[in-house]
């Protein structure tokens, strides 16, 4: 081992990023792993198992996995609520962090019991048991575990600043928000991580019909998003499979363009999703208010082009990965540029964790659509290639 | 309630030479990477070249101008890489960080140790003429001769009309599609009449897909999604396909030049030799990876063995590279400096209670136990993952877990039950992988759980022993519980189905004692699912409210 002990800056603590903290630990390196949110997992750990009588291979609980590993490691330093102020150098790199201005729900998460306000409760413990050593009896920060923001001297850097969901804010007809009954993936992931079940926002009741539309801000050419997120198709059909599996009478209905593959299992999987599940080849895009809370869609038939009307208890917008919402900012203050995409760019097609800057990485979403597993597989090329960089790959 | 483990530990000394099989691209990147941090590699490669010659993706699924052949020359230039093609792997025995390996030259026959062994097989790419009835002639090709075609002379294909069908005789990958893409483009690129894809699902689940599509797409290719496979009538001038058309409502005909044929790229053979060899799970597809979370992403279920590329999954190139860096943190890990530090009583055999009935060997999922010559079942600190499987199945109770030997447990079952006062009694048996995290986050989010409720953690449902169960209602208990990983969620493959099994046995034993075989019941959740647990023991303590405490 090289005597010198080195020290590799994480920005952002998703599923990338705690892998890439825990895989350069392990090597022995001293981590800073710096997260804008009040706690760590990013998205994923906000997920709800997808398992039927079987696991669905979703990943969900890997992230739950690999973040028990995290904040048990020592070497490495955590800091929340944190963000990249500035960069300077080229390797070593000294990084001024600033807070990002979010905060932990402090007192009162959980205070009176969970029922009083579950989603106050489980956002305000980072939805994590794991997270709940960074938070004090008040519910705010933990000094001991949650580091201040501090200028850092560190020797590389792995940038792991994930995906926002797409906002469907960017395609007004789906009328999200103002229809209580129109949800994202996100929001129905983290309400049945939540409530353990499917409910419609607007009465809490169990829907007797619903629908997922796939593609939801991908693959669209008019927002100039040309890419397919990749983890739409495989989130729907396990959420969708896992509902009516739980609900046998439950009418639940794909709307998609093309379905994309999950595990190696997939052609099982599908056949399955296929008896249970109705699919229709079209994206409908126009959503309208029905009684009692329900809403209404209009779509063309595939086979004959027929108009039909239908009507759905709760409409799930499977809405995809889009750039960081720093990105740029972050492009600027690092130095390393963009894809035409809005992800950080990957010059070298045989190494995706490189940037176009030496000492610098990238992680997981933050270059591009991927799974949870994918996540996993890439934070950890991109800590190999740290290693290698740092000289202390050699034993 | 999590159970502080105090382990005596020992220094033993591992192998560390490492064996790469298979000498593909991925073989290779494995091999520099592995090399790279020190360790001694031998690549072994049946066939007479290594890297871009052993690769099985085909032309058409390779990143166009990426420098592959000069890895082959860093790998050739390494001393530290052995390279042994012509070569195959006969046979191997023994354990991680103690392998055995004999490795068939054209000559001779190698022996070798190595400290662990990593997978980088190739597939076989399959033409699927027969899922649509044709064979191969003229007017209709293979995917792979098109490319190869395009390659050698693409002003052949100029004023030529060319379709394709693809996703109709497989469910398909991005990896098949990515090459359909690239021809259109290059079909495209050399002046072809016109570019028909009929396609069941496009898979675009990969970097840039989306965008190869559309860019053929906008430079005139016309793609018809079906629900199944277009009529196709073969001549010797081309083909004519007969389709539905959504939007005229009636079938249509198109014609074709040629017409391609989609291909599979499939695991081979070998595969299934090599899992029986090296006692892998065989995963979905034939692929050497189990569909399991604990495996991701290069692990198998047994340690010291890693697959990479081809070998787990049908993806690009980029993504078996980062397989192959994978599998060399997970080498140095293993391996480190050649000493390890392991707990002298993460699983023990008791030599003089063993009837050497063989069940353990049998049972273990992790392959983590080996026979001596003096017929003696011992097992390997290094490969033992501590599920407990095997204590629990050892008819003869031979074998002890570090921090859960059979008196600890029970010792908790007792302790855990002492402090419940009055309110029915549930204790419930915990995997610590599952279950275990999901009660604790019940708790700290404070979600009403029954007040008589107690938590048993045990490394792996596998080692919930019938014993267990019983001594707790012998010990007060008025309901069991016994909560698992859902199935293909369990780190060690089976031990929820043993568990479940061990469950009904005691149901019946309950039931003939006169107890209603209800307060005993098996569940299985995952580590994130506060909300399921709670549902889980609330709808128990249900259930044992009606049937009343059990009266002494
Ligand atoms: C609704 C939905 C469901 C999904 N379900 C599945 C599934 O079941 N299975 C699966 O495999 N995949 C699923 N995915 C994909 C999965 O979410 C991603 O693969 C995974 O979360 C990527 O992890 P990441 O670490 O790259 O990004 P993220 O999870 O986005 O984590 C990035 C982290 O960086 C932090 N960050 C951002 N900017 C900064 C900054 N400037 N400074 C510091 N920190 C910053 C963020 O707060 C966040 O914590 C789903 C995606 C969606 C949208
Ligand atoms: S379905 Fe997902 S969360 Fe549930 S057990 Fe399987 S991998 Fe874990
Ligand atoms: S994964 Fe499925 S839903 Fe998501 S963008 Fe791709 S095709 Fe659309
Ligand atoms: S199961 Fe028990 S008795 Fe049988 S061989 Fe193994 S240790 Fe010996
Ligand atoms: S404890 Fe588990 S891994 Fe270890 S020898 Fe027994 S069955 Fe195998």
């Amino acid at each position: 081992m090289n005597s010198q002990t080195k020290k590799v800056m994480v920005i952002g603590g998703g599923i990338a990023g705690l892998t890439a903290a825990w895989e350069l630990a392990a090597a022995g390196v001293e981590v800073a792993l710096v997260e804008k949110a009040p706690f760590l997992g990013g998205h994923a750990i906000q997920y709800a198992c997808k398992a039927t009588d079987t696991c669905q291979q979703c990943g969900a609980c890997g992230v739950e996995k690999m973040l028990a590993n995290v904040v048990a490691c020592d070497r490495i330093q955590v800091h929340l609520a944190a963000e990249v102020a500035s960069v300077s150098g080229d390797g070593p790199f000294t990084v001024a962090l600033r807070a990002s201005g979010s905060a932990p729900a402090g007192a009162g998460a959980c205070g009176a019991g969970y029922d009083a306000d579950p989603q106050a409760c489980a956002a305000g413990r980072g939805y994590s048991v794991h997270n709940g050593v960074f938070y004090g009896p008040d519910g705010s920060f933990d000094p001991r575990r949650v580091a201040a923001p501090a200028d850092t001297t560190v020797d590389a850097v792995v940038l792991a600043t994930g995906f926002v969901p797409f906002n469907p804010a960017e395609k007004p007809t789906y009328r999200h928000h103002e229809l209580a009954n129109v949800v994202t993936g996100l929001e129905l992931e983290r309400a049945k991580r939540i409530f353990g079940d499917v409910r419609r926002p607007s009465d809490g009741r169990l829907p007797a019909r619903m629908a997922f539309i796939q593609c939801v801000g991908s693959r669209d050419e008019r927002l100039g998003h040309l890419w397919c997120s990749q983890v739409c198709c495989p989130y729907a059909l396990r959420s969708a499979l896992a509902t009516k599996h739980k609900h046998p009478e439950m009418d639940v209905t794909v709307f998609y363009m093309d379905i994309q593959n999950t595990t190696n299992s997939f052609g099982a999987f599908y056949d399955q999703c296929k008896s249970a599940l109705r699919f229709v080849r079209t994206i409908p895009v126009d959503m309208y208010e029905a009684p009692d809370g329900a809403v209404r869609t209009r779509y063309m038939t595939e086979e004959d082009g027929a108009p039909v009307d239908e009507i759905f208890d709760l409409v799930v917008l499977s809405v995809g990965i889009m750039p960081g919402a720093d990105n740029s900012a972050l492009s600027r203050t690092l130095g390393i540029d963009l894809n035409g995409d809005g992800f950080f760019a990957r010059p070298d097609l045989l190494n995706t964790s490189l940037t176009g800057r030496s000492g610098l990485f990238v992680a997981g979403t933050a270059g591009g659509p991927m799974t949870i597993a994918g996540a996993m597989a890439h934070a950890g090329q991109s800590a190999a290639a740290v290693l290698q960089y740092l000289g202390r790959a050699s034993r | 309630m999590t159970a502080k483990v105090e382990t005596a530990m020992e220094q033993i000394e591992i192998a560390t030479g490492v064996l790469v099989v298979g000498g593909g691209m991925t073989g290779v990147e494995t091999a520099l990477q592995v090399a790279s941090q020190g360790y001694a590699v031998t690549l072994v490669e049946g066939g007479a070249e290594i890297g871009p010659g052993a690769e099985s993706r085909p032309r058409g699924a390779l990143p166009d101008g990426a420098d592959l052949a000069d890895r082959v020359a860093r790998v050739r230039a390494s001393d530290r890489i052995e390279v042994l093609s012509g070569t195959r792997l006969d046979a191997v025995a023994g354990l991680a960080g103690d392998f055995r390996a004999w490795l068939g030259t054209a000559e001779d026959v190698i022996e070798r140790r190595f400290g662990a062994v990593v997978l980088a097989t190739e597939f076989a790419v399959k033409p699927l003429f027969l899922g649509y009835q044709l064979s191969p002639g003229k007017a209709v090709i293979g995917q792979s001769d098109l490319e190869n075609r395009l390659a050698e002379d693409p002003a052949a294909f100029a004023e030529r009309t060319v379709a394709f069908v693809v996703g109709f005789a497989q469910n398909g990958n991005p990896l098949v599609m990515q090459r359909v893409f690239n021809s259109v483009k290059a079909l495209q690129a050399a002046g072809a009449a016109g570019v028909n894809v009929f396609v069941a699902d496009l898979k675009v689940a990969d970097d840039g897909l989306e965008r190869c599509y559309r860019e053929g797409r906008d430079g005139g290719a016309l793609y018809f999604k079906l629900k199944a496979a277009p009529q196709i009538a073969t001549a010797e001038a081309g083909v004519t396909l007969t389709f539905p058309d959504p939007v005229l409502r009636r079938a249509v005909n198109a014609d074709a030049d040629l017409l391609v044929v989609e291909e599979a790229l499939e695991v081979t053979a070998a595969n299934a030799d090599l899992a029986a060899m090296l006692r892998l799970d065989l995963g979905p597809q034939g692929f050497l990876q189990a569909d399991n979370i604990y495996r991701f992403p290069v692990a198998t279920n047994r340690e010291g063995i890693f697959v990479v590329g081809a070998s787990r999954e049908a993806r690009s190139l980029a993504w078996a590279l980062t397989d192959a860096r994978n599998a060399a943190l997970r080498v140095r890990e293993l391996l480190g400096d050649g000493k390890r530090s392991v707990p002298r009583d993460k699983a023990v055999v008791d030599i003089g209670k063993c009837t050497f009935c063989l069940t353990c060997y049998r049972c273990c999922p992790h392959g983590a136990i080996y026979w001596l010559a003096e017929n003696k079942p011992v097992i390997s600190p290094v490969a033992c993952q501590g599920c407990g499987i095997c204590a629990s199945e050892c008819p003869m109770d031979a074998i002890q877990i570090g921090g859960f030997r059979d008196d600890e447990v029970q010792g908790r079952i007792g302790a855990a039950l002492a402090d419940v006062n009055g309110d029915p009694a549930i204790v419930a048996f915990c995997c610590q992988n599952s279950a275990l995290a999901a009660g604790e986050m019940a708790a700290q989010f404070k979600m009403p759980l029954p007040a008589g409720l107690r938590l048993v953690q045990v490394p792996c449902a596998g080692k919930i022993d019938l014993q267990y169960i019983l001594d707790a209602f012998v010990k007060g208990a008025d309901g069991v519980l016994v909560m698992a990983c859902h199935p293909g969620n369990c780190k060690s493959e089976r031990g929820n189905t043993y568990a479940g099994w061990r469950v009904e046995d005691a149901q019946r034993i309950l039931a003939g004692a006169g107890l209603d075989a209800e307060r005993l019941r098996f569940a299985t959740l995952a580590a994130n699912m506060g909300s399921d647990f709670r549902a889980i023991v609330v709808d128990m303590a249900q259930k044992i409210q009606e049937l009343g405490k059990v009266s002494q």
